[in-house]
C-alpha cells in the first residue's frame, strides 16, 4: 500500500530524517514511537506531501506519492498544539470541515463519524466545552470523513487521561477492523503498545520495526513509564 | 436639507461600525489582527502618491496597504511557533511605511490634512466615502459568502487546511486585500490609527460564547454599530462637542472591561 524507501528530510541545517524505510499493509494499526524531536511529525508531514524529501522515495501502490495523490488517499490528524481550541465552532461543524476539499466521500458521513467516536450526543456543543479526550475524538471524527485510506494520527493520546486513552485505542482498533490503515505517532511507550499490530521506532533513523514483542526484544527493556497510546 | 447634514456622517459611522468589527473578528480568529494595524499604517504612502498623481486616494491606500502587508509577510515566517523576530519585522515595516508616507507629502509637494488621515474627520464625510465603505462591506460579505467554511477551517486548524488542499496563500491574500479596503474605507470615519480599536474591541466582545464564526461576527457588528453610532451622536452633543473619531476610539477601549467581564461570566456558567 505505502512504501517508504531511503527517505531523508532536511529541516534547518540538519537532517530530521535519515534513510528511513518501511512499508504499511492495508488494514493495519501501526505505532510510530520515538522521543521528542525524533522526526515523527516530520515523517507524517513528508508522507502528506507538506515537506519535500532531500532523498528517497514514497510510493503509493507502486506510484510516486504526489501531493495531489496524498490528498486523495491520506488524512492527517494534527497534534493538539496545532488546533485553535477557542475557535467559535461546534463539534458537528468541525467534523464537517473534513468534507470541504474532498472530491469523493470518505469512509463515513458526518453523523456516522460522530457515532463512531462516541460524540453524537455532543455534536452541537462548542469545541471549547469538551474535555481534552473528547476534543481528540472530535478531531479523529473529522479525519474519518476525509476520503482517505491511510490515517496519519500525530500524537492523538497526548495529554489525555488513561480511560480516555483506552477508549481512543479501542476506536482506532475498530477503524483498523473496518479496513482502514492507521499510522499513529507517540513519544512514549508502555503496555498500551500491545494494542498495535506493529511498531516503528524512530530516532531520526528507523531503529526497530516489528510486532510489539519483537521491538521490545530488539531494543531491550527501554520502557520509560506507562504513557500514552504506545 | 441643511438640517439633515448629520445623516451622511451617521450613515458612514454605522457602515464602518459594522464593517470593521466583522473584518476584525475574521482577522482575530486567524491570529492576524496585527495585519489590520500594519495595513492601517501602510496606506499613507499610497494616499500621498495617489494625490500627487490625481487618482483616487482610496485606490492608492489599498495598494500601499497591500504592499506593506506582503512585504511584512515576505520577511516573517508567520508560523504558529514563529521566532520572536517576526514582531520586529512587522513593526519595522509599519514604521517604515508610515515614515515614507510622511516624507512623501513634502517631497511631492502635496497638501494632506495628516490629522484627518490619522484620526478621522467624520463630519467632513462625502458621498464617495460612504460608497467606498459600502463597497468594502460588499467585498467582505461576498468573501464570506464564497469562502466562509474555508476561513473557518483555516482559523481552527491551519495545518489541516493546508493538508486538505485549501489554497491557504490565496485565502490569506484575499483577506489582506479586504482588510486594506476596510481600513481605507474607515479612514474618514475614525482615521487609520484609530481603526484598529474598532476592529479589535468589538471582536473581543463578540467571540466569547459564540458557537460559530458567523455568530461572533454578528455580535461584534452589533457592538461596533452601537460604539460607532453612539460615539458619533455623543460627540455632537453640545455638552460634549468632541471629534467623533477619537471619541469612538476611547469608547472602544471602554468595551474591554465589559468584554472581560462577559468572558469571566460565561466561564463561570460553563459555556
Amino acid at each position: 500500500m505505502l512504501r517508504v524507501e531511503g527517505l531523508s528530510v532536511r529541516r534547518g541545517d540538519g537532517l530530521a530524517l535519515e534513510a528511513v524505510g518501511f512499508a504499511l499493509q492495508p488494514g493495519s494499526l501501526t505505532a510510530l514511537v520515538g522521543p521528542n524531536g525524533a522526526g515523527k511529525s516530520t515523517l507524517l508531514q513528508a508522507l502528506e506531501g507538506q515537506l519535500q524529501p532531500a532523498a528517497g522515495t514514497i510510493l503509493w501502490e507502486g506510484q510516486p506519492l504526489t501531493p495531489a495523490l496524498a490528498r486523495q488517499q491520506l488524512a492527517l490528524m494534527p497534534q493538539r498544539g496545532e488546533i485553535s481550541w477557542g475557535f467559535p465552532i461546534t463539534v458537528r461543524e468541525l467534523v464537517g470541515l473534513g468534507r470541504l476539499a474532498a472530491q469523493r466521500p470518505g469512509c463515513c458521513d458526518v453523523e456516522a463519524a460522530l457515532q463512531r467516536v462516541g460524540l453524537a450526543a455532543l455534536a452541537d456543543r462548542r469545541l471549547d466545552q469538551l474535555s481534552g479526550g473528547q476534543q481528540q475524538r472530535a478531531l479523529l471524527a473529522r479525519t474519518l470523513v476525509q476520503p482517505a485510506r491511510l490515517l496519519l494520527l500525530d500524537e492523538p493520546c497526548a495529554a489525555i487521561d488513561p480511560p480516555t486513552r483506552t477508549e481512543l485505542l479501542r476506536v482506532m482498533g475498530s477503524l483498523r477492523d473496518a479496513g482502514l490503515t492507521l499510522l499513529v505517532s507517540s513519544h512514549d511507550w508502555g503496555p498500551d503498545l500491545d494494542a498495535y499490530d506493529r511498531v516503528l521506532v524512530l530516532d531520526r533513523r528507523l531503529l526497530a520495526d516489528g510486532t510489539p514483542p519483537q521491538v521490545r526484544q530488539a531494543l531491550g527493556d527501554l520502557r520509560v513509564g506507562h504513557h500514552c497510546c504506545g | 436639507m441643511e438640517r439633515l447634514w448629520w445623516l451622511l456622517p451617521l450613515a458612514l459611522a454605522l457602515v464602518v461600525g459594522a464593517l470593521c468589527p466583522m473584518a476584525g473578528t475574521l482577522l482575530l480568529v486567524q491570529r492576524r489582527l496585527f495585519l489590520a494595524n500594519l495595513v492601517s499604517h501602510a496606506v499613507l504612502p499610497g494616499l500621498a502618491l495617489a494625490l500627487a498623481l490625481r487618482i483616487d486616494p482610496g485606490l492608492g491606500g489599498v495598494l500601499s496597504g497591500l504592499a506593506g502587508a506582503l512585504l511584512a509577510e515576505r520577511f516573517s515566517r508567520g508560523e504558529r511557533q514563529a521566532p520572536p523576530g517576526d514582531d520586529a519585522v512587522l513593526n519595522t515595516v509599519l514604521a517604515g511605511f508610515l515614515g515614507l508616507g510622511v516624507l512623501l507629502i513634502p517631497l511631492l509637494g502635496i497638501r494632506v490634512n495628516l490629522e484627518a488621515v490619522l484620526f478621522g474627520d467624520l463630519l467632513a464625510a462625502a458621498p464617495p466615502d460612504l460608497l467606498r465603505s459600502l463597497v468594502a462591506l460588499g467585498a467582505l460579505l461576498l468573501l464570506l459568502r464564497l469562502r466562509y467554511r474555508h476561513y473557518v477551517y483555516l482559523g481552527v486548524d491551519p495545518l489541516g487546511a493546508a493538508s486538505a488542499g485549501l489554497p491557504v496563500r490565496r485565502l490569506r491574500l484575499l483577506l489582506t486585500l479586504v482588510t486594506a479596503f476596510t481600513v481605507v474605507s474607515a479612514m474618514v470615519a475614525v482615521g487609520v490609527v484609530l481603526v484598529i480599536g474598532l476592529m479589535g474591541a468589538p471582536a473581543l466582545f463578540g467571540l466569547p460564547g459564540a458557537s460559530s464564526l458567523r455568530q461572533a461576527m454578528g455580535r461584534a457588528a452589533v457592538a461596533g454599530l452601537l460604539l460607532s453610532g453612539g460615539g458619533f451622536v455623543l460627540a455632537l452633543q453640545p455638552a460634549v462637542n468632541l471629534p467623533p473619531g477619537p471619541l469612538i476610539g476611547v469608547l472602544c477601549m471602554g468595551l474591554l472591561p465589559l468584554a472581560a467581564w462577559r468572558q469571566r461570566r460565561l466561564a463561570l456558567l460553563g459555556g
